[in-house]
Parts: C-alpha cells; sequence; structure tokens
C-alpha cells in the first residue's frame, strides 16, 4: 500500500515530528504547524492517535519492570566510602525560591504544565470531595486523600480526556472511590488508586473497563503494577 | 519547601556531599535502572549499571555541564554502560534478535488472547523490537525526551534520531499487523 504521507516530503516532515508533539517536548513553531495540519489532515491526527496508543502502552511496560533493589544504594555507598575524600563544598544559594520556582517553570514542557495545571485542578477538588466523605463517614480511622501509597494496594494508569472538566474528574474520582497517587507522569498519565489488596485482578480489569467506559472524562486507562 | 534542583544537587555532590548524592540516587534511580533493563534484559545487570552510572556520576560531577540536563547526562551514561556490559556477554550489536517472527506465534493461544487485548499486544509487540528501535520509542515515549536530547543520549544527528523513530514505529505496526491487528499504517 502507498504511503501517502511519506510520499510527501512536508507531510512526512510533520509526521516524524509527531512523536515530539505528543509527549510536548516539541518548540512552539513546530507545535503551531502541526495543530494547522492536523485541523484538515484525518491521516495525520490518525497517527498521532496511534502514536498515543503506543505512548500509553510503552509507559505501561516501563512502569511494570519495577525498581532496583535496595542493595544497589548499599553498594553505591559503600563505593563512595572507599574512594578518597573530597574537601567540602558550601552550598551557594542563588537567587531565591521564586527564581528558582521559575526557573523550574520554564523549563518543564508545555504539555506537563498543562497536564499539571489540570491536576492541580483536580486534586483540589478531590481533596473536597474527601474532606466531605471523611466528615461524613463514621469511621474510626482516620484517612486522608494524599495517604502514602502501600504496595498492598490496586492501581490503574490512566489520562484525561482533553476537555475533561474539573468537577466532572472530582465526581469521577467519587464514584470510583478513587485517588491519584502519582502523576502528572510523562506523557500526561496518572496513577491512580482504585482499592486495596483484597480486590482481584479480575475485578481491577472491571474497574478499568467501567473507567473506560466514562470516554467523556478518560482518554486512557490500563491496569498498572 | 524547597525541593532542589538537579543541578544544585549535583553542585553539592561535586563537593563530595553524600547526603546529595542519596537524594539525586533517589531521585533517579528507577528511571535509570528501567532505561538499561530494557537495554540488558537482566536485572543484575541493570542494577550494577544503575549502580555504576551514579559512580561515575559521584566521580564526574564536578565536569557537570549545564548545557544539557541532568537526566539527559544520566541516560548517556546508563546507555554507554549498557552496551559496554552486552558487549562483554557477547550478545551486542544493534541488529540483533530483530524480532522473531510473530507469524509463527499465529496459532498460538497467548496471540488469540493478545487480539482479544490490543493493549496486550502492543506491548508484546514492543519487546520485540530491536534495542536499536526499543531505546528511541523509549526515550521519546516514556522518558520524554526532546529531538536533541535523544541525539545527545544515543549520540547520533537529529535526523537520524527522526527516522530511526519512524522505523521503530513502522516495525511495531508492521508486527502488530502480523499479530492479526491493523491500525491503518504501515
Amino acid at each position: 500500500m502507498t504511503d501517502a504521507i511519506a510520499t510527501d516530503a512536508q507531510r512526512a516532515e510533520l509526521e516524524q515530528l509527531l512523536p515530539f508533539y505528543a509527549n510536548g517536548r516539541i518548540s512552539a513553531s513546530d507545535k503551531a504547524r502541526i495543530d494547522a495540519a492536523l485541523a484538515t489532515d484525518a491521516e495525520l491526527a490518525l497517527r498521532l492517535e496511534i502514536i498515543r496508543d503506543d505512548m500509553a502502552e510503552t509507559t505501561l511496560l516501563n512502569e511494570s519492570l519495577g525498581a532496583p533493589s535496595p542493595r544497589v544504594l548499599d553498594r553505591l555507598m559503600a563505593g563512595i566510602e572507599a574512594e578518597p575524600r573530597r574537601a567540602g563544598l558550601l552550598a551557594t544559594a542563588k537567587g531565591g525560591f521564586m527564581t528558582w520556582f521559575g526557573g523550574l517553570l520554564a523549563a518543564q514542557p508545555p504539555r506537563r504544565l498543562a497536564y499539571a495545571g489540570a491536576a492541580a485542578c483536580a486534586l483540589i477538588a478531590i481533596q473536597g470531595v474527601a474532606l466531605t466523605g471523611i466528615a461524613l463517614r463514621e469511621s474510626t480511622g482516620f484517612e486522608t486523600a494524599s495517604a502514602p501509597a502501600r504496595s498492598s494496594e490496586r492501581y490503574v494508569l490512566l489520562s484525561f480526556a482533553s476537555d475533561a472538566r474539573a468537577g466532572d474528574i472530582a465526581s469521577f474520582f467519587k464514584r470510583f472511590d478513587a485517588s491519584v497517587v502519582d502523576g502528572p507522569r510523562a506523557n500526561g498519565y496518572f496513577k491512580v488508586r482504585v482499592g486495596d489488596a483484597t480486590l482481584t485482578q479480575a475485578q481491577v480489569d472491571a474497574i478499568a473497563a467501567r473507567m473506560k467506559s466514562e470516554a467523556a472524562i478518560v482518554r486512557f486507562v490500563a491496569p498498572a503494577p | 519547601m524547597h525541593t532542589e534542583s538537579d543541578e544544585e544537587l549535583v553542585k553539592r555532590i561535586a563537593g563530595g556531599d553524600r547526603l546529595a548524592m542519596k537524594v539525586l540516587f533517589s531521585r533517579h534511580q528507577t528511571r535509570v535502572y528501567r532505561f538499561a533493563l530494557r537495554l540488558l534484559r537482566d536485572e543484575t545487570r541493570a542494577e550494577d549499571v544503575t549502580g555504576d552510572v551514579f559512580m561515575d556520576l559521584w566521580r564526574q560531577a564536578d565536569r557537570f555541564e549545564a548545557r544539557s540536563s541532568v537526566t539527559t547526562w544520566l541516560l548517556t551514561i546508563a546507555r554507554n554502560k549498557s552496551y559496554s556490559a552486552l558487549r562483554k556477554r557477547r550478545d551486542a550489536g544493534l541488529d540483533d534478535d530483530f524480532a522473531e517472527s510473530i507469524e509463527d506465534e499465529a496459532d498460538d493461544p497467548e496471540v488469540v488472547l493478545q487480539k482479544q487485548d490490543k493493549g496486550l499486544a502492543i506491548r508484546a509487540c514492543l519487546q520485540k523490537l530491536s534495542r536499536e528501535h526499543s531505546e528511541v520509542i523509549d526515550l521519546v515515549y516514556y522518558h520524554e525526551h526532546s529531538l536533541d536530547e535523544v541525539a545527545k543520549i544515543v549520540g547520533i544527528p537529529e535526523n537520524t534520531v527522526k527516522t530511526r523513530l519512524f522505523h521503530a514505529r513502522k516495525k511495531l505496526g508492521e508486527l502488530l499487523k502480523s499479530a492479526g491487528i491493523d491500525r491503518g499504517w504501515p
């Protein structure tokens, strides 16, 4: 089958930039060119959807790889202790917090900033729901929306639809009794707690499937390790 | 609360600050480990590489130039060390194990199952990509690097990154098509 995009130099050039458009690490001028092309080029838009699917699955694949064992840090620190000592260096504070924070924000890709903004709105809404829930619940234990994640819990990885509203996201979390434990991660994904270890894999799959059916709010969801 | 930037931590590490080293390690160990593991496909060796990467950082912190990010720097070292470990193991070569044909698996129940779950199938095919292809996919899709950062980490020109990524995506699509999932491209 002839690849119509590949035979058109201008479209091919934009197509090769799509992965960077999707991860938000692209210049403003290239982003504007791609935005304009996507508005009229359905084939290019289809490629972008494929890239987004692959991006989500690549994230899940990498997340399933776990983390290094504590022995790595132990060995590293032992190795460092065995090295000749260096002269100490006094840390020099430059500029203060606002300068640092401004620099940090400036260094972030626009997509990440956008997701961080959405996440902040969502988390404020979720926190309100959680606090209300705590007040109304006759519970003997105290639980907060920001309770640290335990390895015995069950998670999904999800991303929100670009036009999902903070209020809808908050209701979504309430309906599923779910909470964000990490994110936004690379490419705008959140790790979301959906229950504790008593949930079977089949139950987590079912929750993910129900979440997936809410396409107006969720763009992607899959059980996560 | 002031959270120190990576660059600030590296400055402290250059002065022999062990606590800064632990903070930077805890911040980036998983990223480095996963990147190495995807290349090496061996957990023990990936852990060894992870430790070696941070040991290099400890020794060379005073030579860090802020032209690239600390993450880019760490992944560049991780990549070099991973390929060095692969060469030692004599199973390196960028064109090795280039996706065993999944046509042979046409009647495999696993493939049938995968057809029912596109996500599973994509992940299975991602694992069949060559190292050359999977590293650019991981760097862009998971580690969220820009074109120039990937070029620095892999040590190739930006145009080569673009074409390599294109071929990796195309190969992934072909593998999926062989598994019975046609996404309209390639």
